[in-house]
């Protein structure tokens, strides 16, 4: 098991410094030799770094000689190492090819907005954007559409980005105790008078969440939250201003005072704190931008996010004889396995009523 | 009328019964999981033989009865134009999106599944495209309808529906996949229809005009690197697409399989990301905001997020990986006996063609490759087919797919070792279809399970 992701990047990040960015660990075994014709990482082996590999500097030449097979699980180990935790880890160095991580984004305290890219090793997908754009040089417009000026936008205008770009100018706002009061009338009924949920609506905070990290597969999934899950505080205001409520969404008796009110009442709900001394969202606080601004640096959950690391397996393309990892239950075992809920006469349950209308089983998640 | 000619067409003969099919047992050709795979080895100057072509309905009893005209044979039919808009007989009725109740607590922001079951071809019909609604299912007049790509430009631009269509416009074979997709799958099997664990998905042909030619004609700034797409509907939906992806391949559709896109689809207008999570491909378009920021919208923070097994998150998820799945025999179906059957599934990658589809009978020891048997296009759904001979023992059936950047799919466990199982998105392992052993309790049954 890994640690936070703070402890990854910390371990990944100490690795390619000791490993003076060109010096490489193959997890031993020999196992590069696997890439046949692959040009060889310019590399050397350093015992104390087993599994922590900086990626070599010709990976680009690497894919090449595999036919532009980027993900072929020979070049994939290559670039990356033979363990597929390790490979995670080493997706969330920002330098190497596979990463989808750019600098800024792996800021694991009080941050911006987290960016990701396409990673570079994605070599088709830069090769037909280029084309497509920067050496399009003889483009010039068809002329099919028609000027419109940014001020026509006004009312289409809904975005609230995690910059705090779009948020409504200061003196647009509300107290807390009001917001409150607009959330009792308007979002109550769903989400609860405290954000206990309702009608099958999940709950928006929860007094004592399941810890994110899983103790157990089988455990319960933990519910998402907003103090327990969400990375930006911005997003509840663009997402109640753009979304709710849900029958009547962007609804201008609420208007943008009241989407600021509505927004401080549910992150003083969460607990989400305005600086370092935890110092708490109060009823008689009048909550706009700039609050929403100092609480958007405090959410519980914000350095915990990465960007997408799809995929670290890189299997071989096994015919016979495979090995037992890639067989039955991961041992080899083929007899362990676990099957859908029977129904009473023990029958297995197909397409049927009985079984489309079953509770919820403990899937792993609360809705989408 | 002959009654009785049995004879004449089934006469088993030694010859004819050597050539069978149980003479592969004792050639030699290739066992595995109580299947075998029928070889053309034979040399060419041995013709078409009629005899043993049929040696197999030797024996069989035959129907003897003279038929009879049925109705339709008696009476006239229709005119034309009697549908002016055509639907499918009213025998296929069963074949229908179908929903789980209990996944959304209401129908405005739920979904529905593509009877995957029941599909053959790469195509799917556009009444049967899944459904994925965050605020309902609207019309839009496309006449009032507008696109607007503003921000980060030399000209914001606005665009009615005639504009689009005077661009070059592009059709495009491609999935659009939920990354929900086998989302109630990750603790364990819910349940037996590869409609529920795949249907989460449709393959159309899209036509539009590429998002980099109207990001071009507004002369996008080299600073601009985020678009924010927005929806007309009651849900604004909206993501942050990075301007690669953007100018990599993404369309502005206007049409789907050759008609303008369904309500359900995002009439007038849906932006397409090829290969990428469908959440992405907003629909009803209206704006695109180009901007040097992600938005980090509710539906790619609180929702469409990972959460791994050490509680740290993966956001801002794009393509969706290769993955396969076998639809035919699937659990909607029950084994025959033993005989002769052919395996038919469909594959497909977010980051280009489909390259290889193997199948193991024997939960992943041993695989044999699939044909492929429809076009192969990028980030579009290929078909595929093997021939095996079941002896009636039990078969662990599972596909896998190589696409062309060489990533091999894998097995639940690896999946779940680094996954976890409170993911919810992106369960693009395989799947295990357990057929029942013939002489079993539930003889050729087709059943989901999970290692």
């Amino acid at each position: 098991m890994f640690n936070s992701k703070k402890t990854i990047i910390a371990s990944a990040v100490a690795g390619v410094m000791m490993a003076s960015g060109v010096a490489m660990a193959m997890s031993g075994n020999g196992e590069a030799a696997k890439a046949g014709n692959l040009v060889t990482p310019d590399s050397s082996k350093n015992p104390e770094l087993t599994g922590v590999t900086g990626h070599p500097e010709n990976w680009r030449q690497i894919i090449e000689a595999a036919d532009g097979k980027y993900l072929d699980g020979a070049v994939v180990k290559a670039l990356l190492g033979e363990d597929d935790r390790m490979r995670l880890v080493q997706k969330m160095d920002p330098a190497n090819p596979y990463s989808f991580e750019v600098a800024d984004a792996i800021d694991g305290g009080p941050h911006g907005n987290m960016q990701c890219k396409v990673p570079e090793a994605f070599v088709d997908v830069h090769a037909s954007a280029q084309a497509n754009y920067n050496n399009d040089t003889s483009f010039v417009a068809y002329g099919y559409g028609t000027p419109i000026a940014e001020d026509a936008l006004q009312v289409w205008k809904i975005h609230a980005d995690a910059d705090g770009n779009g948020l409504p100018p200061l003196d647009v706002g509300m107290s807390v105790q009001q917001g409150g009061d607009l959330y009792i009338q308007f979002c109550a009924m769903c989400h609860g008078e405290f954000g206990e949920g309702a009608k099958g609506y999940l709950p928006l905070t929860e007094g004592d969440p399941l810890p994110l990290a899983a103790s157990d597969f089988n455990a319960s999934a933990p519910v998402k939250t907003i103090r327990n899950y969400w990375p930006y505080a911005t997003t509840l205001f663009d997402y109640n201003r753009r979304a709710m409520p849900f029958w009547t969404p962007n609804m201008p008796m609420i208007g943008d005072a009241g989407y600021m009110g509505i927004t401080g009442y549910i992150l003083q709900m969460n607990g989400i704190p305005l600086d370092d001394q935890g110092t708490q969202i109060e009823d008689s606080d009048f909550f706009n931008a700039e609050m929403l601004m100092q609480t958007n640096k405090y959410l519980e959950n914000a350095g915990n996010f990465f960007c997408d690391h799809r995929p670290v397996i890189a299997n071989e393309r096994c015919m016979s004889d495979c090995p037992d990892y890639m067989v039955g239950d991961g041992t080899g075992d083929i007899s362990s396995y676990r099957t859908a809920g029977r129904l009473p006469d023990g029958t297995p349950a197909y397409n049927v009523d009985q079984r489309i209308e079953v509770t919820a089983p403990g899937v792993g998640h609360h809705g989408f | 009328m002959t009654d009785k000619v049995v004879e004449k067409v089934a006469i088993q003969t030694e010859e004819s019964r050597n050539q069978g099919r149980r003479a592969f047992l004792k050639g030699g050709a290739a066992v595995a999981g109580g299947v075998l795979f029928t070889q053309a080895a034979q040399s060419a100057d041995i013709k078409f033989d009629p005899q043993k072509a049929v040696a197999p309905y030797a024996g069989r009893e035959e129907i003897t009865n003279v038929l009879q005209d049925q109705a339709a044979r008696k009476s006239l039919g229709w005119g034309v134009r009697q549908y002016p808009y055509g639907m499918p007989s009213p025998f296929e009725k069963e074949v229908q999106r179908r929903t789980l109740e209990w996944l959304t607590p209401d129908s405005m922001a739920s979904i529905t599944m593509t009877p995957l079951q029941s599909l053959h071809g790469m195509i799917t019909p556009n009444g049967l495209h899944f459904e994925r609604y965050h605020g309902g299912g609207i019309n839009i007049n496309p006449d009032e309808h507008r696109l607007v790509i503003h921000g980060l430009v030399e000209r914001p631009l606005i665009f009615t529906m005639d504009d689009l269509k005077r661009f070059p416009s592009e059709s495009r074979v491609l999935f659009a996949e939920c990354p929900a997709n086998g989302a109630m799958e990750w603790k364990g099997v819910q349940l037996n229809s590869v409609q529920w664990t795949h249907g989460m998905m449709s393959c159309v042909e899209w036509t539009g005009v590429k998002l980099s030619t109207l990001l071009k004609e507004a002369g996008i700034k080299p600073e601009g690197t985020w678009l924010i797409p927005e929806g007309a509907d009651a849900s604004g939906m909206a993501r942050s697409v990075p301007v690669e992806l953007a100018m990599d391949d993404c369309m502005i559709a206007y049409a789907q399989n050759g008609e303008a896109l369904r309500p359900e689809q995002g009439y007038p207008i849906r932006l397409v990301v090829p290969g990428c999570e469908a959440n992405m491909w907003v629909k009803h378009l209206r704006r695109i905001q180009v901007t040097n920021v992600p938005l980090q919208h509710r539906e790619e923070t609180s929702k469409y997020t990972e959460l791994m097994p050490d509680g740290t998150v993966q956001n801002m998820s794009w393509y969706m990986e290769a993955n396969s799945v076998i639809t035919y025999p699937s659990p909607d179906f029950k084994m025959q006996g033993p005989g002769r059957y052919v395996a038919k599934g469909i594959a497909w990658s977010g980051r280009g063609k489909v390259d290889h589809v193997d199948i193991s009978f024997d939960g992943g020891r041993n695989w044999t490759e699939a044909k492929l048997t429809s076009a192969v296009l990028p980030k579009a759904w290929t078909r595929f087919e093997l021939e095996f001979d079941w002896d009636g023992s039990e078969l662990l059936m599972m596909s896998r797919t190589t696409d062309e950047t060489g990533y091999v799919q894998p097995g639940m466990p690896q999946m779940r070792s680094i996954e976890g199982t409170n993911n919810v998105y992106h369960r693009t392992a395989m799947v295990t279809w357990k057929v029942h052993a013939h002489n079993s309790e539930f003889g050729g049954m087709i059943e989901n399970v999970q290692f």
